[in-house]
């Protein structure tokens, strides 16, 4: 147990106390504060595993961006002072259900991927996922996009079709 | 059409250069005192030897804010058989300059040149109450009154001093 | 020296810069603005034309109550300046000053990926005024909260698209390798990024003329309302941290860094001298210009600087090819 696992534990478990926080709390705006939370520990263990590029990208997207838009559609669509969440009689079927997603694709990893060590490691710098998105990983690259221009143009056409066009 | 487009943007940024290349025009008051125009208007000063309390000044004082308050006093006369003189004395005259509009009608009005002005302004106070001059506060600002200023060119001088000169010489020729 | 002792030193250096350099950019605004503005500026502080101003400034904030509204939400309230002031500092370790003397690029740690380092950093900072926002538990500071979230939200695309074409020029992620490689005809082929950059720094700071989310007139303070004392100086430090991040950030992308005469000796001194010009840039722009609307802002961001950015992508990218 040498240094670099003792902070990946400690992350790790950052990430899922802060997890567990953002799910059960009852002011939204503090959930989406603990997600920052959560996501920056996944940014840190992505720093831990060799994969830098990644974790600034996780950094400058998820907790920058993706955050920030989820807080402002907060703000847009609360009521002012309201920002609890509601509490539905749905919640138990929520709660098994999310059991048995957890356990379900955790079993699918340890079947998988349990006691297998990764050959050759390749350092993540930009230039190397670089490399391996436009060789070896171009066709989902470019598929990805065409999916992400499709979410773009659905977007724009539904929050239009509202309004007068 | 960038020109066009980008003016604004352009003489935005050449106006405030301009500014920050010259001397700017503050007066840095308290290391410097202001320099006054001749004939300006601070606080009004009393000459009380000229007063005769005719009152004029109060009466025409538009916002009443001159209280003066007077006695008779008898002189004797100075002959036998001669009438006795009487003069008026100031027990008071208060100029209340929270109330002054400094329009400078009482100093106009005067017929005895007792009022004059200063340019003194420095006279800000805590207390309203001490907005109010007395008869003594009123001679200190005596000292602080400029020479009367010098006559534009080409000005006549006022009829008081074309007397004044015509006697000078009626007692030079004599 | 040993490993633990540089890193320490390292930290000690860049958390003074952090400390001293966004001081001295308030002071130049000071001056500069006033002078501007047919003003002298501070002039009692410290005897010599005001020099000690934000001294007294520090100790005047230092010896204030900071009040917490009764309506706020606590910790999101009093962590809000924290977040907002802590990843300028986190910032400026990744950028470089310059060759000092021939003894190597003085800089707090060169990574490899600084440029992507730095842009996440920034955009950390962005919650930050967010949470100041949401967190005051007024209707003032959350209509300038959600300003906030629109502005920077806009705005960082059009940052990170110029800087990844002046990335792609240089071939690297790296500060110091982007610096080091830079050419004088670059500033020619880069000044749609530059402009760019430049400006969607500016919105990303909320400087004028693009601080609508804080608006005097329309918003009182906006997201910095309810803050006073401390907090409000942590707000106003991290404001001029930004701007000084943004000047280092622009000469060393665009500017060359410590390109210029003696170099190798004086590299440091070159960077100090850009970062200073740009800063005065920063502060002739906000006496200049009256503030954007809440509209022309986002038309800015999305008509304008992201096709720029795209076309001085395609433009850099051809450059590169051939």
């Amino acid at each position: 147990m040498n240094g670099t696992e003792v902070v990946f534990v400690v992350l790790s478990l950052l990430a899922v106390g802060s997890a567990v926080l953002a799910m059960t709390s009852p002011q939204l705006v503090h959930a989406a504060l603990w997600l920052v939370v959560t996501l920056g520990a996944v940014a840190g263990c992505f720093v831990l595993m060799t994969a830098e590029f990644v974790a600034w990208v996780q950094v400058l997207v998820y907790v920058g961006s993706v955050v920030v838009l989820v807080i402002f559609a907060l703000m847009l669509t609360r009521q002012s002072g309201r920002t609890t969440a509601e509490v539905t009689g749905n919640r138990w079927t929520a709660a098994v259900l999310g059991l048995v997603a957890a356990v379900g694709l955790g079993a699918t990893m340890v079947a998988g991927f349990a006691g297998e060590r990764i050959e050759g490691r390749r350092i993540g710098t930009a230039a190397s996922i670089g490399e391996a998105l436009f060789t070896d990983w171009v066709l989902p690259f470019e598929i990805l996009s065409g999916v992400l221009l499709a979410a773009l143009v659905g977007a724009i056409v539904l929050s239009r079709s509202g309004s007068d066009r | 059409m960038v020109k066009a487009y980008g003016r604004g943007l352009w003489q935005g940024l050449r106006v405030t250069w301009r500014n920050l290349t010259r001397r700017s025009v503050t007066a840095h008051y308290p290391d410097v005192e202001p320099d006054l125009p001749p004939r300006s208007r601070g606080v009004i000063a009393l000459q009380e030897e000229n007063c005769t309390s005719c009152m004029l000044c109060a009466r025409e004082c538009p916002s009443w804010c001159i209280t003066i308050d007077s006695h008779k006093e008898v002189i004797p006369a100075a002959t036998d058989g001669g009438r006795d003189r009487s003069q008026n004395v100031l027990d008071r005259f208060d100029i209340d300059y929270s109330i002054c509009m400094y329009c400078s009608i009482c100093i106009e009005v005067c017929p005895f040149d007792a009022l004059h002005w200063s340019p003194e302004f420095a006279y800000a106070e805590g207390d309203l109450k001490d907005l109010t001059h007395d008869m003594n506060r009123l001679r200190t600002w005596m000292d602080t009154v400029p020479p009367p200023q010098a006559l534009d060119p080409g000005a006549e001088q006022g009829k008081e001093l074309d007397a004044y000169e015509r006697t000078r010489a009626t007692e030079e020729g004599l | 020296m040993s490993e633990a002792l540089d890193v320490l030193l390292r930290c000690l250096v860049v958390l003074g810069a952090f400390l001293t350099m966004p001081l001295l950019v308030g002071q130049m605004e000071h001056k500069a603005m006033a002078h501007m503005q047919a003003r002298v500026g501070p002039m009692a502080a410290g005897g010599f034309h005001g020099w000690a101003q934000l001294v007294a400034d520090g100790v005047k904030f230092a010896q204030k109550e900071s009040i917490t509204p009764a309506a706020a939400d606590r910790r999101v309230f009093e962590l809000a300046p924290a977040v907002a002031l802590v990843p300028y500092l986190v910032a400026m370790v990744a950028i470089p000053l310059g060759p000092f003397f021939g003894q190597g690029v003085l800089i707090g740690q060169d990574l490899d990926l600084g440029l992507f380092f730095v842009l996440a950093a920034m955009s950390v900072g962005v919650l930050g005024t967010l949470m100041g926002g949401l967190g005051s538990g007024n209707k003032y500071s959350y209509l300038g909260g959600m300003r906030v979230a629109a502005q920077l939200m806009s705005y960082e695309l059009p940052m990170v698209l110029a800087a990844a074409s002046a990335a792609m020029l240089a071939g690297t992620l790296s500060l110091v390798g982007i610096a080091d490689a830079f050419e004088p005809w670059w500033l020619v082929v880069q000044l749609p990024g530059l402009v760019v950059f430049f400006v969607a720094g500016l919105a990303e700071l909320q400087r004028p003329p693009f601080d609508a989310p804080l608006a005097d007139a329309e918003l009182v303070m906006g997201p910095l309302t309810e803050y006073g004392g401390m907090r409000f100086a942590m707000f106003l430090l991290a404001e001029y941290a930004g701007i000084v991040v943004l000047a280092a950030l622009t000469t060393v992308l665009f500017l060359g860094g410590w390109a210029g005469p003696w170099a190798e000796q004086l590299g440091w001194a070159w960077t100090l001298l850009k970062i200073v010009g740009v800063s005065f840039l920063v502060i002739w722009a906000r006496v200049a210009y009256p503030r954007l609307r809440e509209d022309q802002v986002n038309v800015l961001a999305w008509k304008v600087l992201v096709p720029l950015a795209l076309a001085q992508v395609t433009l850099t990218t051809v450059v590169v090819v051939w």
